[in-house]
């Protein structure tokens, strides 16, 4: 006998899937990031609180976008916070990242590449609280008729501010793909993801290359930072709560794979959700951890990667 | 491996730390630094048992929260539950701390780089959760008034202090062991090149087990006693990611893999978080964060290493002979001295001559749809000097790997002096006396050169004494004796190989396997190298060399084997391989083939 | 390793030296000995902040009264200093600023703060083995559980509030639909307060109030959706929701997620605790509509006769309203106030004992609380009605009591 019933079941997969559309495209922003420096960017939840803030100005404070309306706005808005934060991302690469990342580090066994693990820290504390100087420790949300609106699918509800935040996530999602994979930068990007040295010897500016990468993951994240706005409140500590399920996503899709950080984060988004059907409420986020161990057991290099890691 | 009087030096500055740290206790007089003392002292203990594992070994965790919240846990729950005083749970952290490294290190090690760095990151987080589920969310630890003692409570701080201080002592004399025992060198090596390690006869997988058991043990320990000093225990205080995150920043910051560096981490970060707090929290909340942020930022870039590193830099910048004391070894041994005779240990390498040392018997591998390597047979002489040639590609390498246990076959069966090797690992199958160079050289190359053979002789030696006089004999052998104490990292090509082709001789083997030893090499050094193979086969040790250009293989070895597409296609003496009709083709294609036998006719 | 050899003393000197840092700027304490310390112990900054500095405005704007009347009468007119301290993030630093406060502060009579539970059970670990009376609105029945001596919750703790709300709802609900609620769902997070009060529940409470747990969910904040939580009430359909939850974010998922799924505005009631539920930033992020007759109970909340004083809060700090966190702040200055007055010297252990003998009904210290400020000898405030606030136009205000009510409570009805 089922402890829930096939309505039950498919309104917490409707859930998953739908907050896994936004971590699916945080996870992208952190797989360029880590997939093409190898750097573990422990700020990352800032860019995207960053995001949030980004959003939430641009709607309410400033009323730039206020013309747009309660439904339009907001989505606008997510999306211009990802050159905002692109930038900010741009200028932290090209003055501290880029002295501890990069290929001539990457070389030196033990060198900075530890030194990266410092700044991201710093870079984070700076942000967090930068941040509650800023703009105050007063939690604050995207005000949207959306989120507690919703589209009937026969007894499934699916919530309307989740639902075009997914399908803009998805959209996001396939275009930064094709953009890896079809331009010029996308694949310069990807060679001095692959093999630094090489793409030095190929002629490729990997220093210029890593700091599109960092500026365009952290950008990323922004927008799906701005996207989640729309349906949850924040304050300057609350990227923290997402690092982990961003790192978990991507380690889980594969680490250099950006189609493997978009199901990733999707998976989490799944796992987190529907663990409640059988398990505590309270265990959903150990469900994420149990499902990540064993998938990285199971599949070391993740469910899309490649192996090169191993030896 | 440090010398005796270096390692006296280092004793002599653990009890001067130790001094100076009661004197500072006694001067403080305020109850605030105190505790502020005993906070820095405890996760100095944190951060040295992260840098035991991670320091060490390479393998670094973001995940030693889970140590410390176990620890913190078992003696506030021991004490609720049971009324276990701590006094007793204390030191049974240290088996809970062992007992969980064991189990988290059993599956996580499988995992290499990032991937065990994120996977230990899981482990405290999803305990967490369940501490909370479990209804754990807020443990304080019953005040006792009528036996305070008994329940290790003070109402003097320094008592504290003098506990903690016990500990890192503790803790600084594990860690010393560690560096100056064959353990710290297998760790060592693991950091630097962990396949080099396992095909140097170590046992990877038993130290890294033993590094993280030890490690936790000590972190289990701390935490336990960080659960008394705070007296109130939440899984966010003791599992949360701020913790796994206090171990490693400290160890960064001071200096990673070294005694020190964990300990300045500790008496710098945490006294300047603190007084932050103290002067700026309520002034204007969030900028002793900020501060703090920019702080650690700016001095990691002026000191990406940590600041133990750079400032040892700078001192024997300074004056850079003095700080260098002369090694034992060094001033003895001059290079190419007459080779002095081996007669240290057992030498693997005279137990039995003639017969077959090496068979093979139908070797298969498949990596995906690609066949690797193709029933391959293959018997090597015992003292024979045996190449195997092959176009890039062939399988040469894969067939090395399956040799010494880095890859296991498919099918087939390998069988050594007699004895089946199938499936052992590297590090056994290094122990059975098979000894091996890679095609791109794995140094260690923050070691020196005498440090990378030691490792290698390890396996043959039964004390610390011995590995290190086989190795000064192994240098001998290869003529490297005068670099003994170079860094790896600055040696040529040439002495690489050299000193790679050392470490496999140190453990007297009785086959190396060399990996393209003679590749990219001018025509000196080739001499050279090959004088020195000619020598090691006269010593009587078995050689299977594989190349991929014929030319100075055709003048060093008696017998050859042709590889191409995993396949044996040829075999037999040099001068009769390089007219074989397939082998010219698996070489240059089909079309000179042709031309060879119209040239021919 | 030998290519570093180690030079002894360096390091020790060099962490030594370091060590002193923090010692600097605090040694030169200020010099000040007349006036009368009491502590403030907050989260200024990390996720708390925001409480924090609530409480600081309650705090100051007490002190700043008291001293503008003359301050402590008799002493002499002695005015009343705050020194604050931030509890940061962790139960470490929440330590370390009590530690500090205490070491820097030998004379100070009294504190308040800290906040969140756990913050509060490790600040009294300091502040009892140094006898320094201190009051918290933190509700946690551990706090008053150790056989302290010296700690006093201003606020019924979880178990208390527990025991008074249910059957106080029952009594509301049956008034309005003439029918006794007979199921009931519990959604509530797993921090330390929800969880001695759904314990409460649990254990007999919803037995003797002859109610039976149709839904029964626990969550680890913050949530990242409430579907699949607000999806078992729709299936299960209790005749009232109890919503525990102590962060603002998470009730405004669920309460969306209510209103989504059809079941806001009364189809089926609510009922929170907690202060999250009154927060201006609650109403800022959903909106009024959505809140309207939304029925919470709390430890503690504006009541009748303070109107004065509610008007000048806002006028001060730009605050849309008062709530509990400035509310208590201020009210512990207060009672410090009385204390003081009663013992008669600044003298931290003549103000815990006068603190333990206050019997107050009247007067601006027992305005700011429901019922005598009256402590039991766990340091536990006894006769302590529960306070039930509901939004009323998009203010929450207080409704029951009945004689402290600003208005008559009334059952959302779908």
């Amino acid at each position: 006998m089922m402890p829930f019933t096939a309505t039950d079941f498919l309104q917490a997969l409707a859930a998953g899937i739908l907050v896994g559309g936004a971590y699916a495209l945080m996870c992208i922003g952190l797989g360029i990031i880590f997939g093409s420096m190898r750097v573990i960017n422990f700020a990352q939840g800032d860019f995207l609180m960053l995001g949030m803030y980004a959003a939430f100005y641009l709607t309410t404070g400033f009323g730039v976008l206020a013309f747009l309306g309660p439904y339009g706005g907001p989505i606008v808005a997510a999306f211009l916070a990802g050159p905002l934060v692109f930038a900010l991302g741009w200028v932290l690469h090209r003055f501290i990242v880029a002295r501890v990342t990069g290929a001539g580090v990457a070389q030196i066994e033990g060198a900075g590449a530890y030194g990266q693990i410092i700044v991201t820290l710093g870079i984070s504390l700076i942000l967090q609280n930068g941040g509650l100087i800023l703009f105050g420790s007063t939690p604050v949300g995207i005000r949207t008729p959306m989120s507690r609106q919703s589209w009937e699918i026969g007894d499934v509800l699916l919530n309307q501010a989740r639902v075009v935040s997914f399908l803009v996530a998805v959209a996001l999602a396939a275009g930064v793909y094709l953009f890896l994979s079809h331009t010029r930068l996308g694949k310069g990007l990807r060679a001095a993801a692959d093999n630094p040295q090489a793409a030095i010897y190929m002629g490729i500016d990997v220093e210029r290359a890593h700091r599109i990468a960092w500026s365009l993951g952290v950008g990323i994240t922004a927008i799906a930072g701005g996207l989640v706005a729309t349906f949850q409140t924040f304050q300057p500590y609350s990227g923290f709560d997402f690092v982990i399920v961003m790192y978990a996503g991507v380690v889980l899709g594969g680490l250099g794979s950006n189609f493997g950080a978009f199901w990733g984060g999707l998976l989490i988004g799944i796992v987190q959700q529907m663990s409640t059907l059988i398990l505590p409420y309270q265990l959903q986020n150990t469900a994420i951890f149990v499902v990540f161990l064993l998938i990285i057991f199971l599949r070391p290099q993740g469910m899309f990667g490649r192996l090169s890691e191993r030896t | 491996m440090r010398t005796r009087a270096e390692a006296n030096r280092q004793l002599w500055a653990i009890l001067g730390f130790a001094v100076a740290v009661v004197a500072l206790s006694l001067v403080l007089r305020n109850r605030y630094y105190e505790l502020v003392l005993t906070q820095v002292l405890l996760w100095a203990v944190l951060s040295l048992a992260w840098n035991l594992l991670s320091g060490y070994s390479g393998y670094f965790s973001f995940g030693h929260a889970v140590f410390w919240g176990l620890g913190s846990y078992t003696v506030a729950l021991g004490m609720i539950h049971l009324d276990l005083t701590p006094w007793i749970t204390i030191p049974f952290c240290a088996i809970v701390g062992a007992l969980a490294g064991a189990l988290i290190g059993y599956p996580t090690f499988r995992l290499r780089g990032h991937y065990f760095a994120l996977a230990m990151l899981a482990y405290p987080l999803a305990i967490l959760y369940v501490f909370q589920w479990l209804g754990y969310q807020e443990v304080a630890l019953p005040m006792k008034r009528e036996s305070p003692i008994l329940y290790m409570q003070f109402e003097d701080q320094r008592v504290y202090i003098a506990l903690a201080l016990g500990l890192l002592v503790a803790a600084l004399l594990i860690s010393l062991w560690v560096e100056n025992s064959r353990f710290g060198m297998a760790l060592l090596a693991i950091k630097q090149n962990e396949p080099a390690a396992e095909a140097a006869g170590i046992d990877t997988w038993r130290w890294k087990m033993l590094a993280l058991m030890l490690s936790g043990a000590l972190a289990a320990v701390a935490g336990g006693l960080y659960g008394v000093v705070l007296l109130v225990v939440t899984p966010e205080t003791v599992f949360g990611m701020l913790v796994s995150a206090q171990a490693l920043i400290l160890a960064l910051f001071g200096g990673v893999g070294s005694l020190w560096g964990p300990v300045i981490g500790a008496m710098v970060l945490v006294p300047l978080a603190e007084g932050l707090n103290a002067e700026l929290g309520d002034v204007l909340p969030g900028i002793q964060g900020v501060v703090y942020g920019v702080a650690i930022i700016a001095i990691i870039l002026l000191a990406p290493e940590g600041v133990y590193w750079r400032v040892l830099d700078r001192l024997s910048r300074r004056a850079p002979s003095a700080s260098e004391p002369p090694r034992a070894g060094a001033a003895v041994v001059t290079s190419p001295a007459p080779r002095p005779a081996i007669n240290v240990a057992r030498p693997l390498a005279l137990a039995g001559t003639g017969g077959d040392l090496l068979v093979l018997r139908d070797i298969t591998l498949s990596f995906g749809g690609l066949r690797a390597l193709d029933g391959v047979d293959l018997v090597v002489p015992a003292g024979g000097l045996y190449g195997i040639i092959g176009p890039n590609g062939a399988g040469k390498t894969t067939l090395f790997n399956v040799i010494n246990g880095f890859l296991a076959p498919d099918r087939g069966a390998i069988s050594f002096a007699g004895q089946s090797i199938t499936g052992l690992r590297p590090s056994q199958v290094c122990r059975r006396g098979i000894g091996r160079t890679f095609q791109v050289v794995r140094a260690f190359p923050r070691m020196t050169v005498l440090e990378n053979v030691i490792v290698g002789a390890y396996v043959g030696a039964a004390d610390d004494a011995t590995a290190r006089r086989m190795a000064l004999t192994a240098l001998d052998r290869v003529g490297l004796g005068g670099r003994a104490d170079t860094l790896a990292g600055g040696l040529t090509t040439r002495e690489l190989r050299l000193m790679e082709l050392a470490r496999a001789l140190a453990p007297q083997p009785r086959l190396v396997l060399l990996d393209e030893t003679l590749a990219g090499l001018g025509h000196e050094d080739l001499d050279g190298i090959l004088g020195v193979i000619r020598q090691v086969r006269a010593d009587g040790i078995t050689i299977l060399i594989i190349e991929h250009t014929m030319h100075a293989m055709v003048q060093l070895v008696d017998h050859f084997t042709v590889l191409d597409h995993g396949r044996l296609i040829a075999a037999g003496r040099p001068d009769d391989i390089v007219r074989d009709p397939s082998v010219i083709e698996a070489y240059l294609g089909k079309k000179w083939v042709d031309r060879m036998a119209l040239t021919a006719q | 390793m030998t290519k570093h050899p180690t030079r002894r003393g360096v390091t020790a000197g060099l962490a030594l030296g370091t060590l002193a840092i923090p010692g600097l700027g605090i040694a030169a304490a200020r010099a000040q000995a007349k006036p009368i310390k009491i502590a403030l112990i907050a989260p200024l900054s990390g996720p708390w902040a925001r409480q924090g500095q609530l409480m600081r405005m309650g705090a100051e704007m007490a002190l700043e009264e008291i001293n503008q009347k003359g301050g402590i009468q008799k002493l002499g007119g002695a005015k009343l200093e705050l020194v604050v301290a931030d509890a940061g993030d962790s139960t470490e630093k929440a330590k370390n600023a009590a530690q500090r406060l205490l070491s820097q502060e030998p004379d100070l009579v009294g504190g308040t703060g800290a906040w969140l539970s756990s913050f509060t059970l490790s600040v009294t670990e300091v502040t009892e083995r140094a006898q320094l009376p201190w009051l918290t609105l933190s509700y946690s029945d551990a706090i008053t559980n150790r056989g302290f001596k010296f700690v006093f919750q201003t606020s019924p703790t979880a178990d208390h509030q527990a025991a008074e709300t249910i059957p106080t709802v029952l009594k509301l609900a049956e008034a309005a639909t003439g029918k006794r609620p007979k199921t009931i769902g519990i959604i509530q997070d797993n921090t330390a307060s929800p969880v001695s009060f759904g314990k409460q529940l649990r254990d007999g409470g919803l037995d003797k109030a002859g109610l039976k747990a149709v839904v029964d969910q626990v969550f680890t904040p913050p949530l990242s959706d409430a579907t699949p939580l607000v999806d078992k009430v729709r299936s299960a359909k209790p005749d009232f929701l109890m919503l525990l939850t102590s962060a603002m974010p998470d009730c405004k998922l669920i309460l969306e997620k209510l209103d989504e799924f059809k079941l806001g505005k009364g189809k089926i009631p609510l009922i929170g605790n907690g202060a999250p539920f009154g927060s201006p930033e609650l109403l800022k992020t959903i909106g009024p509509e959505l809140l309207e007759g939304l029925l919470f109970s709390v430890a503690d909340w504006p009541m009748k006769g303070q109107e004065e004083f509610i008007e000048r809060f806002k006028k001060r700090t730009g605050e849309p309203w008062l709530t509990q966190d400035s509310l208590t702040a201020y009210g512990d200055v207060w009672i410090f106030k009385e204390a003081l007055e009663r013992a008669g010297a600044a003298d931290k252990l003549k103000v815990a004992e006068a603190i333990r003998g206050l019997n107050l009904t009247e007067g601006p210290a027992a305005a700011c609380f429901p019922g005598p400020i009256k402590f039991d000898e766990k340091g536990r405030r006894v006769d302590v009605p529960m306070i039930f606030a509901q939004w009323q136009k998009g203010v929450p205000i207080t409704v029951y009591p009945t004689d402290r009510a600003q208005a008559e409570p009334f059952w959302l009805k779908a």
